[in-house]
């Protein structure tokens, strides 16, 4: 039944959140190709890579706002203590609301990207789905730290309006100061494709970055993990 | 058979900075009776409570719930599953359903007894489909003892369970208290209707300023507690009356009025060695006992 009270507690964010996705995605892609002919697949290429620099936007404000709340915010709305008193330990309780909230992320990638190849293809311009597969696993696996830092944002800061106001603050630093000093390990560059990308095609080219993928993967691993440890020691 | 109390704390201190909320508390609850837990706001009661549930760590001290060591998480944890708890602001979730929220809290709990919720729903006329956000604060107050009284817990601490219930729905709960009690269930209860806890505890703690000041049962309170109203022919030393027993002494011209914990005899003694006019011994009520009890403080 916890899972039931997660599902509960961001079903409105998460499918608010879906449909916007999913509606810019058809939309964006659909007008698009009414612009091109059939033969211009490096220009529809590059839509594609525009579309993903939309999605990317859309799709980490939607996830640091489903990885607000939990027991903090609870705390300050009163419910913390009803909660608390479940015989259910403080890590299970964060656990699920990770696993959820990770389930929703997975499916805002999934499902608009679902949605443009199959526009694309009723359009006549159909995409590889080795592109889309590509775009996907950017988007879940390296995003997965921008849902991490809103966790971790959560069960540090208790405020309605502050807490989403820094897990954004916090997002925008980190882009701006590791596109300065430290470009390559851009999260924001890696989830976006623009270190794949080739300039001539406009298609996603080599190998998948796996070993940057899964060290922003272990990065939001590491966030939950202090996530948990101070949401233990936190007094309600 | 031996006695085991289902709450005992040890030195349980809680402090914000230098602010002591709780200090040295050391209470025994005993099980199979209805303890209630009196003090003003801000004495340290919830604080208390909330140490008891591991909600909030103790500075200092220690503490067992049903034998259960509070500050180990899994014992704590495993203390929660036979411990029903219902409290202050009577927290529920706004988003779900009367009866979601009651299938949630069901889910949790091998001591459900599905009948019995049926029956408090039907009686307290709660609406299975409204969301709980647009309950009134009396219908919240019933779903969240509800949600208590469907279990068959072995301890049910309650903070303020009256509060926002109307007089029927305040006396319904004092029967079931009372119900639950003659069943076994150990009741522990914060409240500030002491009207309430009259009819029904068995046992009351007074706490002040984090301070345990009573721990008695209601009936030792009764026997033991008296206010002796004394005239004298001329205007009474206090010091005469300082004596084992007594509480506090307030003077007004040529009366005196004593008020006393125990020893009410030797006072009257004191005050007929003194040639008083008049000795008028009274018992008093646990209001009177809980308001000279914080004031003396």
């Amino acid at each position: 039944m916890l899972w039931y009270k997660a599902w509960l507690e961001t079903r409105s964010r998460f499918l608010t959140s879906l449909a916007t996705l999913t509606i810019f995605c058809a939309v964006f892609v659909h007008h698009a190709q009414g612009l091109l002919r059939p033969e211009w697949t490096t220009d529809f290429n590059r839509l594609l890579f525009v579309t993903q620099q939309f999605v990317v936007i859309m799709w980490i404000l939607a996830v640091v706002l489903l990885g607000m709340g939990g027991i903090v915010r609870e705390k300050a709305l009163g419910t913390s203590s009803l909660t608390l008193s479940l015989p259910v330990s403080r890590a299970h309780l964060l656990g699920i609301r990770i696993g959820m909230g990770v389930l929703e992320t997975i499916t805002l990638g999934v499902v608009p990207w679902a949605t443009i190849f199959l526009v694309s293809s009723l359009g006549r311009m159909p995409i590889l789905i080795t592109q889309v597969e590509f775009y996907v696993l950017l988007l879940v696996g390296g995003g997965s730290v921008y849902f991490a830092m809103s966790i971790l944002v959560s069960s540090l800061v208790e405020g309605e309006y502050t807490a989403p106001a820094v897990a954004f603050g916090l997002a925008l630093l980190a882009a701006m100061l590791f596109d300065a000093w430290l470009r390559p390990y851009n999260v924001w560059r890696l989830v976006t494709g623009d270190y794949y990308v080739d300039r001539k095609t406009h298609l996603l080219s080599g190998h998948f970055p796996w070993f940057g993928t899964l060290a922003f993967m272990c990065a939001a691993g590491l966030m939950f993990l202090v996530s948990i440890k101070v949401i233990q020691r936190r007094e309600f | 058979m031996t006695y085991m109390p289902v709450i005992q704390t040890r030195d349980l201190t809680k402090s914000y900075g230098c602010v002591a909320a709780v200090r040295a508390l050391n209470l025994s609850v005993g099980p199979n009776r209805i303890t209630a837990f009196l003090g003003q706001n801000g004495a340290g009661k919830s604080t208390t409570i909330k140490m008891l549930l591991g909600m909030i760590r103790p500075s200092c001290g220690e503490g067992t719930v049903l034998g259960k060591l509070i500050t180990n998480a899994k014992e704590n944890r495993e203390m929660r599953r036979t411990v029903a708890y219902v409290a202050e602001n009577k927290p529920l979730y706004g988003y779900m359903t009367v009866e979601q929220t009651i299938r949630f809290a069901s889910s949790f709990y091998s001591d459900w007894r599905t009948d019995v919720a049926r029956r408090l729903l039907n009686e307290y006329k709660l609406p299975p489909q409204r969301k709980v956000a647009s309950l009134s604060k009396g219908m919240r107050t019933k779903l969240a003892l509800l949600l208590a009284f469907a279990r068959r817990p072995e301890l049910l601490i309650l903070d303020e369970p009256s509060e926002g219930l109307d007089p029927v729905g305040i006396e319904h709960l004092l029967q079931t208290l009372v119900a639950e009690s003659a069943e076994g269930v150990a009741i522990f209860f914060s409240s500030h209707q002491i009207a309430e806890v009259e009819r029904v505890a068995d046992h009351v703690c007074i706490l002040d300023k984090g301070c345990l000041m009573v721990d008695a049962s209601l009936d030792q309170l009764r026997q033991c507690y008296r206010r002796i109203d004394l005239v004298f022919p001329f205007p009474p030393d206090e010091r005469e009356f300082r004596i084992t027993g007594v509480e506090r002494v307030r003077t007004k011209g040529h009366q005196m009025s004593v008020f006393a914990s125990g020893n009410a005899e030797a006072v009257v003694e004191r005050a007929r060695d003194l040639d008083a006019i008049s000795v008028e011994v009274a018992p008093v009520g646990l209001r009177d006992i809980f308001l000279e009890t914080v004031k003396e403080n």
